[in-house]
């Protein structure tokens, strides 16, 4: 497919810049967390200053108010020059972003969002032990004591919270009343005495995830992103952003790492195997069907015709097509995947295929798994009935 | 200009849901009469001179309705005739555009040359010939439009299990083509083919969309009055969850299926495997829902056999998904 002509263009002064700029070797040197903290760091900075890190924010930042085509050429480059994600700035610009974009003060927003570009990092205190799928269940408290919310509980799931400055904190001020009904929305600063961080040790070796202590941690009331004891509002804009831009991303992400399996097949003398070409065919056919639902999706959301449910259907879509791609890698490699090796930290490509089908899971769990997922679409979509909420033991 | 949903409503209206299969020979006037046979033909041809947008949307909303009226291979054989310089086209056009049917025949044909510039041979796969004035088909000299009443060409029925099609084989014993006729030389076949293909698939997939809802559709509503264990077995996030992973995969194969319909720019193999996909959804939603259907599901009376009996008559339509699928793969090989 050829682009309009400004598309053209962009696509290839991105390409001129990668073709100056595009980091190699970085797997290899993103295998210590502080290497990939470094490499992280570096590679971000560069992008904002090239005016590509932050695409979907508004035109007045630097690099800001791209279309969603422009948005998808910058992606698909990215994605093709096999650059690093922006792992440790994502939740900083999806994220932290859209809360602050939507639902925050002019001075909070005046505030933090400058620091971002700069290499502020955010982290998220949504989940807990015992509220994960069902987030409106949390415990953690806070208790207001004049200028300031007292909070204590325990965060999980946290990613990369060990490297972060900032936190976005979700914690009950209320228990009467329904369960969402009693959740204030804060702004933490990681730093903050009381605050202390443990790594989760994962499947493949990562320590993608952290989970955050809070003992009597002291946050200003001048932290709060809309009025008290309305938080799951303001939380519903911070996962919302993940359903659009980000899938987008991911879907043209994982549509230029077909080229990975491509060169697996090149790889084994697999170019005339015709029960591997199907395969890959097939593959490739599920992955652009991913990327044209997240790409409908978007457009529908920028027309402001969303249905409950929709975005349910994209994160499954896009989660089944990441297990697929990672298994018919992992297949086509052989027993070469079974060996450990070292991985590049916290990353859905980190060129070893166990390692990619492992964190395959992270989006079929994370971020509500596919089993919540299917109930909304069964429930609100297709209007069956839910189960009886009670249980009776 | 013809809006997008009006079109779709209209076809709503024109073909209820709650009417599976209406009759064919209605069901063809009613076609005609709403002018869906000349929505491809352009303005200047005495057409609407639409996109493959508004096609793909009426084709779909024929799908749900599991349509007995045969405007998939009607369209190709009135695209094969535009293309065509042959003296009668304008002739010819006005006569498809009015309600003659003059279909392209939809899998391959094995006709060989006989003596005496005759032919001899099958043309399979032509969709209820018995209401065609001549069939599109390809000879070994080009495509030819082949009148059903001429010397030397029979039609047989192939009865088959899709209750809501009929498909005949286009038999030619000794049968002498009519110079006038040929829509093609033998070299300009492959180009006509490919022009063809591409709207054939696209065609094809949003038939098996349209379907693969209402079979979907079908079934939930049952899952919501089917009660078992003193609740209705749509209660049950065992059984929920296959609607639900139903509803994802046909909701990815229409993302695909608009995009590829929009793009004026895909290519025959991308909308060949635009189609795959949409076939092998469809396919798969039917077998899902004869199972969630439980016994009733197998027996005549109730309709939801009859999508899977279309799914997979459409799977074999255009060329097979190991076909597709390989095709998919070698050419994303060869560019990535």
């Amino acid at each position: 497919m050829t682009d309009k002509p400004d598309l053209e263009a962009l696509r290839s002064e991105v390409r001129a810049f990668l073709a100056a700029e595009a980091p190699t070797g970085w797997r290899d040197a993103s295998r210590t967390q502080d290497d990939f903290v470094r490499t992280q760091r570096d590679w971000f900075g560069r992008l904002v200053k090239a005016g590509y890190a932050i695409p979907h924010w508004p035109a007045s930042f630097p690099g800001g108010g791209r279309s969603l085509a422009e948005q998808k050429v910058i992606y698909e480059e990215l994605a093709k020059a096999d650059c690093p994600r922006l792992l440790l700035s994502f939740v900083s610009t999806y994220h932290a972003f859209a809360t602050l974009h939507e639902c925050a003060s002019d001075e909070q927003r005046a505030q933090y969002l400058p620091r971002i570009l700069e290499g502020e990092t955010w982290c998220q205190g949504f989940s807990e032990p015992g509220a994960g799928s069902d987030l409106a269940a949390i415990k953690t408290r806070a208790e207001r004591k004049g200028d300031v919310y007292v909070v204590n509980g325990q965060k999980v799931w946290s990613t990369m919270a060990q490297f972060a400055d900032k936190c976005l904190l979700l914690v009950r001020t209320a228990s009467d009343g329904p369960k969402q009904a009693g959740i204030t929305y804060l702004l933490m600063d990681m730093k903050t005495p009381g605050v202390s961080v443990r790594p989760i040790h994962q499947i493949q070796g990562d320590e993608e995830f952290a989970e955050i202590f809070l003992d009597n941690v002291e946050i200003p009331v001048s932290e709060r992103v809309g009025e008290e004891g309305k938080g799951w509002a303001v939380a519903q804009a911070t996962l919302a952003s993940e359903r659009g831009l980000t899938l987008m991303e991911l879907s043209y992400r994982m549509r230029g790492a077909l080229s990975r399996v491509a060169a697996l097949i090149r790889e084994h003398g697999h170019e005339e195997d015709r029960g591997i070409l199907r395969d890959f065919g097939e593959l490739v056919t599920q992955v652009d069907a991913v990327c044209a639902i997240a790409d409908q999706f978007l457009d529908n959301r920028i027309r402001g015709i969303e249905r409950i449910g929709d975005a349910s259907i994209v994160k499954n879509s896009y989660s089944r097509a990441l297990r697929a791609y990672a298994k018919l890698g992992l297949r086509l490699g052989g027993i070469a995947e079974q060996y450990i090796a070292p991985i590049t930290f916290g990353d859905l490509n980190t060129g070893n295929w166990m390692a990619d089908f492992m964190n395959s899971y992270a989006w079929t769990i994370a971020g509500g798994s596919e089993e919540v997922q299917r109930n909304i679409i069964a429930e609100r979509m297709l209007d069956m009935p839910r189960e009886p909420r009670a249980w009776v033991a | 200009m013809i809006e997008l949903n009006e079109l779709t409503d209209a076809a709503q209206k024109a073909f209820p849901a709650d009417s599976l299969s209406p009759g064919r020979d209605e069901s063809w006037r009613l076609v005609a009469e709403m002018g869906w046979l000349m929505v491809r033909l352009p303005e200047e041809d005495g057409g609407l001179g639409l996109d493959r947008e508004a096609s793909a949307a009426i084709h779909f909303e024929m799908g749900r309705v599991l349509a007995t009226t045969p405007l998939i291979p009607a369209q190709l054989g009135l695209q094969a005739v535009l293309a065509s310089t042959i003296p009668a086209r304008s002739d010819w056009l006005e006569r498809l555009a009015g309600g003659e049917y003059a279909p392209l025949h939809m899998l391959p044909a094995s006709v060989l040359n006989g003596t005496k510039g005759t032919l001899s041979g099958t043309v399979g796969g032509v969709f209820d010939a018995d209401m065609a004035v001549a069939v599109v088909a390809k000879l070994p000299d080009g495509y030819a439009l082949i009148p059903t009443d001429a010397p030397g060409v029979s039609v047989v029925e192939r009865p088959i299990w899709d209750t809501s099609r009929r498909l005949f084989d286009l038999v030619l014993d000794g049968y002498t083509p009519d110079p006038d006729l040929m829509l093609t030389d033998e070299a300009g076949a492959q180009a006509l083919h490919d022009a063809l293909a591409p709207e054939a698939h696209l065609a094809i997939a949003a038939d098996c969309l349209g379907a693969a809802n209402a079979a979907l559709d079908m079934t939930v509503e049952y899952m919501k009055v089917r009660r078992q264990f003193d609740r209705p077995i749509a209660m049950f996030q065992a059984l929920k969850h296959r609607a639900a992973d139903m509803k994802i995969r046909i909701a990815a194969a229409e993302a695909l299926l608009w995009n590829r319909v929009r793009d004026p720019e895909a290519t025959l193999t991308q909308c060949g495997a635009a189609k795959t996909l949409a076939a092998e959804v469809f396919a798969y939603v039917t077998e899902e829902a004869i199972q969630l259907h439980g016994g009733i599901g197998l027996t005549d009376e109730h309709p939801i056999h009859r999508f899977m009996k279309r799914a997979m008559l459409n799977l074999q339509l255009c060329g097979s998904s190991d076909l597709w699928n390989e095709r998919t793969g070698r050419e994303a090989l060869e560019v990535s």
